[in-house]
């Protein structure tokens, strides 16, 4: 029996990668935490479960490591994770999304529950090539009948994560997510501006303006 | 197991329905599919289905017509679609030279295809995927899914991403030869799981 290409990458614990893009991200985003992680190793775990407000440490791995599969880092730039995707999203929750949060309990748990029914283990413990397959059934909605637990489609909680990830990696850096402007980069956005001058056309069009990385409440006209 | 099922052409026509305008006024020559791990008539096994690891099933055949030049495959349930059939897979550029498809085909197009199939390509199944995504059927039905071989007797260089009609269009009046192999599929939620 000829097994299906496994993940050319290093065999890197998915708990590890975890650990260490969630302290990236948290680190980014409180400024008083980044001596004790950079200095002490072991505070990763508490540093980790410690941001998140509403997801619980379980649910905080799970999420990760689906968002890390929706928009990885690789050679193309930076990814959700480094985003602060996961940050965006917790808080979220506790917001705007606030009506979301048992949804995210809920469909976190049943991808977990059908990842382990269906590939043999939790969903962090995978390999990639494994949790795209998984991802895949779930965006397609052929999860739902395995009977682990999708509220409706499986589907629907798929396009729930990836509108939320979307947001939290391209939308604006005051909600908590594209931190260090990591979305903009990935997709070349120039940034922010009131007025754009012919010559600043110019230098957009030869891929020579300067970008500007600027919130659009740095203006004050939105605050 | 190897299980050797010849199908008849009568059967091989009915059996793969709208395939036939992509037939020779000439009927083709019947061949065998089969495969290491599934058998006709039987269920196959859950890793070919989102209960299981989604893998595309191994295939072999044999006894292509003389000229075979390329084959392609499509996977389908007449059971399912609106219209039927629903496809499950399509994958094709399949160099005369396979004498199957090894199991878990590349879903992502970054992979390479193994080097037995190099430039081979997948269509867009049913969910608009150039991949293998296997039988969901509701809960407490038996479906059939078919798995349709087409031998060619030209060697194209076709783009991936076709989908069933667009295949059929373009090998129409190219295929000299064609094998089909019937399994089972049924889904069994956890709940419903003994253990």
């Amino acid at each position: 029996m000829t097994l299906p290409p496994k993940d050319p990458r290093p065999a890197i614990s998915r708990r590890d990668l975890l650990k260490t893009a969630g302290a990236a991200g948290a680190a980014a985003l409180i400024p008083d935490a980044v001596g004790a992680v950079t200095e002490e190793a072991p505070a990763l775990a508490p540093l980790l479960a410690g941001p998140m407000t509403n997801l619980t440490a379980s649910e905080t791995e799970i999420l990760s490591a689906m968002v890390d599969r929706l928009i990885p880092t690789d050679e193309l730039g930076s990814g959700a994770l480094d985003a602060g995707v996961l940050q965006y999203i917790d808080r979220a929750l506790s917001e705007a999304e606030s009506d979301a949060a048992e949804a995210y309990r809920s469909g976190l748990a049943a991808l977990d529950q059908y990842s382990r029914y269906s590939r043999g283990g939790p969903f962090i413990d995978l390999s990639t090539v494994d949790q795209d397959s998984a991802l895949i059934d779930v965006q397609i909605g052929a999860a739902t009948g395995a009977g682990a637990g999708f509220v409706g489609s499986s589907a629907s909680f798929f396009n729930m994560v990836k509108s939320h990830t979307w947001q939290g990696m391209f939308g604006d850096p005051k909600y908590g997510g594209n931190v260090d402007f990591a979305g903009w980069d990935l997709i070349n956005y120039p940034g922010i501006r009131l007025a754009v001058s012919p010559e600043d056309q110019r230098s957009l069009e030869a891929d020579q303006l300067e970008r500007a990385r600027r919130s659009a409440y740095d203006f004050g006209l939105f605050e | 197991m190897k299980v050797s099922v010849p199908v008849a052409l009568g059967a091989a026509l009915v059996l793969t329905g709208g395939a036939v305008t992509g037939l020779r006024a000439q009927a083709p020559a019947t061949f065998v599919v089969e495969s290491p791990t599934m058998a006709t008539g039987r269920f196959m096994p859950r890793d070919y289905s989102p209960d299981g690891r989604n893998l595309s099933p191994p295939l072999t055949w044999s006894g292509l017509p003389p000229g075979t030049r390329q084959l392609a495959v499509i996977s389908q349930d007449y059971g399912a679609g609106r219209p039927p059939p629903w496809v499950h897979w399509i994958i094709y550029n399949i160099p005369s030279s396979a004498q199957g498809l090894p199991e878990g085909i590349p879903f992502d197009a970054d992979h390479p295809m193994p080097t037995e199939i190099a430039g081979a390509v997948q269509g867009n199944n049913g969910w608009g995927l150039s991949a293998y995504r296997g039988p969901a059927p509701p809960a407490g039905s038996v479906h059939h899914y078919h798995f349709a071989v087409f031998a060619l007797d030209e060697e194209f260089d076709l783009p991936p991403g076709l989908d069933r009609g667009e295949l059929l269009q373009a090998i129409e009046g190219h295929v000299i030869g064609q094998g089909d192999m019937v399994t089972l599929y049924e889904r069994q939620p956890m709940s419903e799981r003994p253990g």
